[in-house]
């Protein structure tokens, strides 16, 4: 709805998406971790070398991917939709459902591009996780680690498992995409 | 549905492109809008149809100003038609969902119309793989399903082949006759004013030229303007 309406600071509002959209991971986790670390703000909540950090982390890198490619696609095509579907004499409840269902693989290119962003990260989950084995270990820092230690075919397994769950996800999507 | 439109003037960075002083249409009569490019046709029509806001004065719908109630009685038709990414039935079939209309009625109105513009061969079919032609007739097979009181067209035949023309022609006309509906319809091809319309408006910098009915303003044109853009255009064609 964003891209749609015409608001005072749009142009402000873009820029900073397409700021967020290319944010250095390795600064978002260290802006969470400073955040949630003991001496930070949250602090109290006790939450850094946790799964939530890590989500905390995660959530602010894809937003913006997801929010943005989602407002740059909705700006023309959204409009023709909006201007459609008023003509024939919808409300705004009728534009919202239509533009959900039009811009459907819009939405879809979108949420697969921020699953790869998501997939692939290990900068912010390492500072914020702190690759605790167990508990907040993940299938990219668990390929450095093993890198870093010169277990190379272990990393290299573990890069396969990665590619091969990143393969599946986007062939399901896909599959529904091409099916539309 | 009667449209009186009263001192419509549309301002873009500063620049006057619209100032229509007195305009009205009468109901169940087609109109159509002839004049050069840039001429502020399709603004016309984009501020009828309420979706853009003029700098000045104001348009009456049967003695009323625009509201969400006129919204639904009228449709406007753009030259560039957008279809819904779904089947031909659904695409015509949407105003009639949004209105809450019962499944059968619905499937027994998509079914006449589809006859009518001879499209009921693509029911089933993907409605963003069709033609240009079989596109146009499905917008307006979309636009006419819920019985609008006022239809505006902005160049329902760009770009279309000789055959549909005539079959979309016939259509418009056929339907106004039977249901009364008003019709404006902005064109470039004078022979197609001349072929559907009551009356016509000749429109040159955004200000009306010269109005009266198809035959006098075509044929026996007053206005120096208005002979000078008919001339050219017998020409060309």
């Amino acid at each position: 709805m964003l891209g749609l309406k015409k608001l005072k600071y749009k142009k402000v509002f873009a820029r900073i998406i397409n700021t967020f959209m290319s944010l250095p991971p390795v600064v978002v986790g260290l802006v969470v971790a400073l955040m949630i670390s003991r001496r930070g703000p949250l602090g109290y909540l006790e939450l850094l070398f946790t799964p939530v950090a890590m989500i905390i982390a995660q959530t602010l890198l894809v937003t913006p991917i997801i929010t943005g490619i989602i407002f740059n696609n909705s700006k023309e095509r959204g409009q023709i939709i909006k201007q459609v579907c008023k003509t024939l004499g919808g409300d705004r409840f009728d534009t919202l459902l239509l533009l959900i269902k039009e811009m459907r693989i819009d939405i879809l290119i979108a949420v697969v591009t921020g699953f790869g962003r998501a997939i692939s990260e290990v900068g912010a989950v390492m500072i914020v996780g702190g690759n605790i084995r167990g508990h907040t270990r993940v299938m990219t820092s668990f390929i450095v680690m093993n890198h870093s230690m010169g277990n190379y075919s272990t990393s290299i397994a573990m890069g396969i498992v990665l590619l091969i769950i990143s393969f599946i996800t986007n062939s399901i999507l896909y599959n529904y995409m091409a099916g539309d | 549905m009667d449209i009186r439109i009263k001192d419509i003037v549309k301002k873009y960075d500063g620049k006057t492109v619209l100032n229509v002083e007195n305009l009205c249409l009468s109901k169940g009569k087609i109109y159509g809008i002839i004049g050069p490019n840039g001429s502020g046709k399709s603004t016309l029509l984009k501020i009828i149809a309420g979706l853009e806001e003029s700098t000045k004065g104001k348009i009456l719908y049967n003695n009323q100003m625009l509201s969400k109630v006129i919204m639904k009685k009228m449709t406007y038709v753009s030259q560039n038609p957008y279809l819904f990414r779904t089947t031909v039935f659904k695409n015509i079939a949407y105003p009639l969902k949004i209105r809450g209309i019962d499944k059968e009625f619905t499937y027994k109105s998509v079914k006449k119309i589809m006859e009518e513009f001879e499209i009921d061969n693509l029911q089933n079919q993907l409605a963003t793989s069709l033609s240009g032609g079989e596109s146009q007739k499905v917008v307006l097979a979309r636009a006419l399903i819920f019985n609008p009181q006022l239809l505006l067209l902005d160049e329902p035949t760009a770009n279309i082949d000789p055959n549909t023309i005539e079959l979309i022609e016939r259509t418009i006309v056929k339907i106004n006759r039977e249901k009364n509906i008003t019709i404006f319809i902005v064109t470039h091809n004078v022979g197609q004013a001349r072929r559907i319309c009551d009356e016509v408006i000749f429109l040159k910098n955004g200000t009306v030229i010269e109005q009266g009915k198809t035959e006098d303003v075509i044929l026996k044109p007053k206005n120096s303007e208005t002979k000078k853009f008919l001339s050219l255009e017998y020409h060309m064609s």
